[in-house]
């Protein structure tokens, strides 16, 4: 693929490209600039090549998970990539419009691969080769993720009717 | 079913909340037009050394007629050159042959 394709394909990706960058750098939008700056240059200066066309979403989105785990390694900010982690601390109070907030609360396996589903409408395979995991495992995570996704959403919408009625009792 | 529902629902309005993202603007790649020039010159450079140190040296060619001297015995037994102009040798003869033939 010459440059000129190249150049086309990453700006038809631009705006889902720098999202998902987004999402890898902890919601952190400045972070997430810099690691697509060196997500492009990586590509451009053909130190990472595109084999198959037909894998152009998977292929880059998995150049920016990986520039984007050096670049939180190198500010610092260590992310547990072990895919048997499951202790996140559940704050009491969860709000459900801040949707950052609440994806961070799933551990970081889960996190990708629902986004990546679900956000990003890619499949679950596409996801395992985002994340270089096997499909049982990226299943796994796609079910646990799910599930708590599912327990927070509904925690926080619980949380906010308690809070509609209590405004209301005031108010009456 | 229900579940994918709630989350699906949840995906929705996380992707209008990100409509308001600031995203940057796609990096335009400048075409540097100096390079060309550089690649140019150095082509043009070897080519004028080339041209330089591999230039053949004109080639010396032959003159076209020939030029036939003879040493001749003239009518008072004085001997005299002849100096002739042609295009071709009619006859060669060695300049020993004589002393094969005085003894």
């Amino acid at each position: 693929m010459n440059r000129k394709s190249l150049n086309q394909l990453l700006h038809s990706h631009h705006r889902e490209a720098f999202i998902w960058s987004r999402q890898c750098c902890g919601f952190d939008s400045d972070l997430a600039k810099d690691v697509l700056q060196l997500t492009y240059l990586k590509i451009l200066e053909g130190k990472a090549t595109l084999n198959e066309a037909s894998k152009a979403k998977t292929w880059l989105f998995s150049i920016i998970r990986y520039t984007a785990i050096d670049e939180l390694r190198k500010a610092g900010k260590m992310i547990t990539w072990d895919e048997n982690h499951e202790l996140v601390d559940v704050p009491e109070e969860v709000d459900g419009t801040d949707y950052d907030a609440i994806i961070k609360l799933l551990p970081a396996m889960q996190q990708q691969v629902i986004l990546m589903v679900f956000y990003h409408q890619m499949t679950i395979e596409q996801s395992a080769e985002v994340l270089k995991i096997q499909l049982g495992t990226a299943r796994t995570h796609y079910a646990r993720g799910k599930k708590k996704l599912k327990e927070l959403i509904l925690k926080s919408q619980t949380e906010a009717n308690h809070g509609k009625r209590r405004t209301d009792r005031k108010l009456l | 079913m229900e579940n994918d529902e709630l989350i699906e629902s949840f995906f929705k309005d996380m992707r209008q909340a990100d409509q308001n993202l600031d995203i940057p603007a796609f990096p335009v790649s400048k075409t540097r037009k100096t390079n060309w020039f550089i690649p140019v010159g150095v082509a043009a450079s070897m080519l004028l050394v080339g041209f330089l140190f591999f230039e053949k040296e004109p080639e010396v060619k032959a003159p076209a007629e020939v030029i036939i001297i003879t040493l001749e015995q003239g009518p008072n037994h004085e001997q005299q050159f002849k100096i002739e102009e042609s295009t071709y040798l009619e006859t060669w003869e060695s300049s020993t042959s004589s002393l094969l033939t005085e003894f």
